[in-house]
This record gives structure tokens, sequence and C-alpha cells, in this order.
């Protein structure tokens, strides 16, 4: 009975199980506070005080990196819930914290550092982040009206954005 | 006796230069190999120098009153001037991972808490350095402490190697110092400043440990002065170094309350409890990582302070003891894994088992030896 169960529950799995593989073995974060919660404002100083502690130019590399992964995942969060303006402002972010790893590894090469390891690292996180980016790509509207409350409507250029974003990403790599 | 003391530890000299690793090429000439590939012969000569060692120890402690002041002198001062010569890494490479750390913080302007030795491809120091996957371990106050004898090797891998071992001499001589100054007494100062452990773990592998524990030697001696700022100071100091010494925070406090009500203190008591927090997290270790042989020093110069307590004593000579062999299984078997776990931790507890029993029993042994 027990062998005819476990034979079954084998079965089972081999049957119903799909393949899964991950199109890039580089790991992004969790998402971290989001705007509006409490919180947000004290990691921002938290963060910004952190630059500091990465001193030197692999220490600024992995800020940065770091800083672009967050706010890529903190952008796709909010395009997920719908909130185009402030997941835009979120991906403006990460494309500025990513253009700065590459300076940083310049500086680093300028040292006389090897940025072979660092560099390989930058590139599966670019192409992390083009993954997600198309992802979000077909997800999104073309473009959006943000229409706040007794303010001016802004107009987000929602696909020419992320495409903007994947740019940076492949220029940098 | 002087003769053979000193021919011994040139001989110790010798064989810590049969451990010179192939990689480390600044000392290609001197590479023999024969530690590597002589396991068993090897092993034999440790466990044999390590006997001798305790032998003359012993001996020199038996006749120690017939020592004076300048005699005592001599002996640390010529330990220290043949052993400061040995090879560093013979038995762990922790001073290579001292260098690494400095080297990434002082040379490439890195954080050693956040870069690692390893991304710095190309890097010789890569070659030799066992722990260069890891971020810096220590406290920033030993990170600060090590720009001295990092700048004082003018960039030369061998000259930095040893400007560390003269560095980390001096905070044993220091520490022997302070010994001296809060007993008074040859004895006290020969227990610690001859011990094998403490000479092997500090004048020969180097560790940092013993820099941690001067600072908090000082702290103490501080206090005893009624120093409490600057003793509060040196304390922070020296747990900013290995933080170990952070248990020592709640005897701190204890006797600092003490000094602020002009109490009436019992040093003696102050030290045993010293001890006893030490000893704890040296055996807390055991559950971190595992008890290697140089956290000894973290009681070791508590343990002789408080001499009345006859056991704590044998106690502490009996881990030096045992802990000294920890070294042996690896060296045989060349493997950390296996039989050679169970053979360190039978090594390290069975001299002080043996001791708490012969304390404990001795009253009903010789009973029943005795006619």
């Amino acid at each position: 009975m027990i062998l005819k169960t476990l034979t079954l529950a084998i079965l089972f799995i081999l049957i119903f199980s799909r393949t899964v593989h991950a199109d890039s073995s580089y790991v992004l974060p969790y998402p971290s506070f989001m705007p509006g919660n409490p919180l947000y404002k004290v990691n921002l100083i938290k963060d910004e005080i952190l630059k500091y502690w990465y001193f030197g130019s692999f220490g600024q590399f992995k800020y940065n990196l770091k800083q672009a992964d967050k706010y890529l995942v903190e952008a796709k969060t909010l395009f997920e819930y719908k909130q185009y303006l402030l997941g835009s402002e979120a991906l403006k972010k990460s494309d500025n914290f990513f253009t700065q790893t590459t300076i940083n590894l310049n500086t680093a090469r300028g040292e006389g550092k090897d940025i072979k390891g660092n560099f390989l690292i930058l590139k599966n996180a670019g192409s992390k982040h083009i993954e997600v980016l198309s992802k979000l790509g077909n997800e999104v509207p073309e473009s959006f009206t943000w229409s706040p409350e007794k303010k001016k409507p802004t107009i987000l250029q929602l696909k020419k954005d992320i495409d903007n974003s994947i740019e940076i990403r492949k220029k940098h790599q | 006796m002087n003769l053979i003391y000193g021919l011994f530890l040139l001989s110790l000299f010798f064989f810590s230069y049969l451990f010179i690793d192939q990689n480390f090429f600044y000392l290609k000439s001197f590479y023999s190999g024969l530690a590597f590939t002589n396991r068993d012969q090897v092993s034999i000569l440790h466990t044999v120098f390590v006997l001798i060692f305790f032998l003359i120890y012993s001996q020199i402690l038996k006749n120690i009153r017939m020592f004076n002041i300048p005699k005592v002198k001599l002996l640390i001062g010529g330990t220290v001037g043949i052993l400061i010569f040995s090879y560093p890494a013979f038995l762990s490479f922790d001073i290579f991972n001292y260098i690494a750390t400095a080297k990434t913080l002082f040379f490439y302007g890195e954080n050693p808490y956040i870069v690692m030795p390893i991304e710095f491809t190309g890097d010789s120091l890569l070659l030799f350095t066992h722990a260069a996957n890891k971020i810096a371990l220590y406290g920033p106050v030993w990170l600060g402490l090590t720009a001295i004898p990092f700048f004082l090797g003018f960039g030369n891998i061998l000259l930095t190697v040893f400007s560390f071992k003269v560095f980390i001499a001096l905070f044993y001589l220091g520490t022997v110092y302070i010994l001296w100054k809060m007993t008074k007494n040859l004895y006290s100062v020969s227990l610690f400043a001859l011990n094998p452990l403490v000479l092997i773990e500090i004048l020969m592998s180097s560790h940092n440990d013993i820099v941690m524990m001067f600072f908090a030697l000082f702290s103490f001696f501080l206090l005893s002065k009624k120093k409490l700022v600057l003793a509060f100071f040196f304390l922070l100091f020296s747990i900013l170094i290995k933080y170990a010494t952070l248990f020592l925070l709640p005897v701190f406090l204890y006797t600092a309350v003490k000094v602020i009500k002009k109490e009436k203190i019992n040093w003696q008591k102050i030290f045993f409890l010293s001890f006893l927090s030490m000893f704890v997290i040296f055996l807390l270790s055991h559950f971190r990582e595992e008890i290697y042989p140089w956290y000894a020093i973290w009681f070791l110069p508590f343990a002789v302070l408080i001499l009345k307590r006859k056991i704590i004593l044998y106690i502490s000579l009996a881990f030096s003891f045992g802990l000294l062999f920890r070294y042996v299984p690896f060296m045989f078997y060349g493997t950390h894994f296996g039989i050679t776990p169970i053979i360190k931790n039978l090594v390290t507890f069975a001299p002080p088992f043996l001791v708490l029993f012969y304390y404990f029993f001795k009253n009903k042994l010789w009973l029943k030896i005795s006619p």
C-alpha cells in the first residue's frame, strides 16, 4: 500500500511538474519599504549614510549596483500596483545608480584594480534588469496621464521610459 | 638550563620553516615541502616539541625562586629575540589575513567590511592567504592599528610580515609588563610569559588576541588606579579589536560602581570573575566554530592573577597543554574532516578533565593506593 502510494506520488510529481529555469542567475532583492510607508524616509536616510560606508571604487560600485537593484524592484512593484508616477521616479533613480556603476568600475581600472570580476557581476545584473524591464514593458500602457488633485496632470511615456532604461543597461554592460 | 632552552627555541625556529607554503614564493629558497610530504614525522616532531617545551617550562617555574628580575627579563627577551624570526604561518595563516585586510583598507582604499581581498585578482597575497574570501572579521580598532605595521612594511611582503610580528610581540611585552605591575610576582609573570601556548601562538603565529587582552588588562589596571574614564576607553578599545572582551563588561561595570562608591574592592574576586567570563566565551566558541588554541589567551592572563585558586591554574595549564595538540590530527591526516575533529576535541578536553579528576579524587586515590 505504502509502495503504491509512493509510486503514484512520484508519478504525479513527474507528470505534473514543469521545468522551471531562471533566465539569469543574478538575484534581485525583495521589495523594501514603498513610498507612503512611514519607514520609507528612514530608509532613504539609511541609504544616504551607507553611501559613506561603501567607500572606495569597488565599494561605491557595490553601493550603486545595490541601489540600482533596489529601485528597479521598487519600480516594478509600483508599476504592478499602477502607481505609475512613483514607479517612473523609482526607475529613473535605478537608471542613475546603474550608470554610476560603470563610472565606478572605470575609476577602479584607473587605480590599477582588476575589474573583471565586478564587470561580470555588472553584466549579469544588466541582463537581469533587462529581463525584468522587458516583462514590465509588456504589462504597462504606452503612456499614462497622471492627474493628481489640485495639480497639473503629468503625461508619463511609460513604454519610452522603460525602453530608455533597457538602453542604459545595454550601453553600460 | 639557559643553553638547553636557547637551543630548543632555535630548533623550534627551524621547525617552523618546514611549513613554508609552496605559494609563499618570497621564501622559495627555504621551501622544503617536508611538512606536507612527511606528515607522520612532522606530527611526531610537533608532539615532541610541545612535550619538551612544557618540560622546560615546568623546570623554569620550579626553579623560579632562583631567578632574579634581570634573569627573567633575559629569558623573555631571548625568547622574543629568537621566536620573532620564526615562520609565522606554520600553524595558522591568520597573519596573512591581517595583512590582506590592512592592504584592502590602506592600499586599495576599500572598506574591508564590504570588499573581500579575493576581489583584487592578481594580487600576489591571494596565493597564500587562506581566508581571502571573507570580509574583515576583526573590529575597527584592530583595522586602525594595523596601519602601523602595514606602512612600516613599505610595500615589501617579507618586511610587512615581520613588521606585524614585531608589532604583536610589543603587545606581548606590554601584557607581561602590566602583569608585573599588577602582581609584582615573578612566578605569575613567568607563568604567562613563558607558557608554551602563549609563546607559540603569540610570538610565532602572531595572533592579535594578545592586543585585545593587553588593552583589557590595561583597562583593569587603570581601574585599580581609579582612572575610570581612561579605563572604560581602553576596555572599549579592547572590545573593538576582536569583540570577545565584551564579556568583561559586566565585571568592569560592577568594579566601576564599587570604585565610584569608594567601596573596598576584592581584586582577587574581580579577576576570578574576569577569568570566568573569558573562560565561558572560550568554551562557547566551540559552538560558534571551534576552539582555536590561541583563544586560551583570553583567560590565561586572568588565571595567573588568581594563583590562590589552584584549580583555576591547573585547568588553565592543562588547556594550554592540550590545545597545542589540536594541530596534530591535521598535520597527520592532512584533512579537517573524518576523525580529525574527534581527535581535536579529545586532546583539548582530556588534559583538563584528567586534572579535574585528579584534583577531586586525589585523596580517595591515595587512600586506596597507600597501605
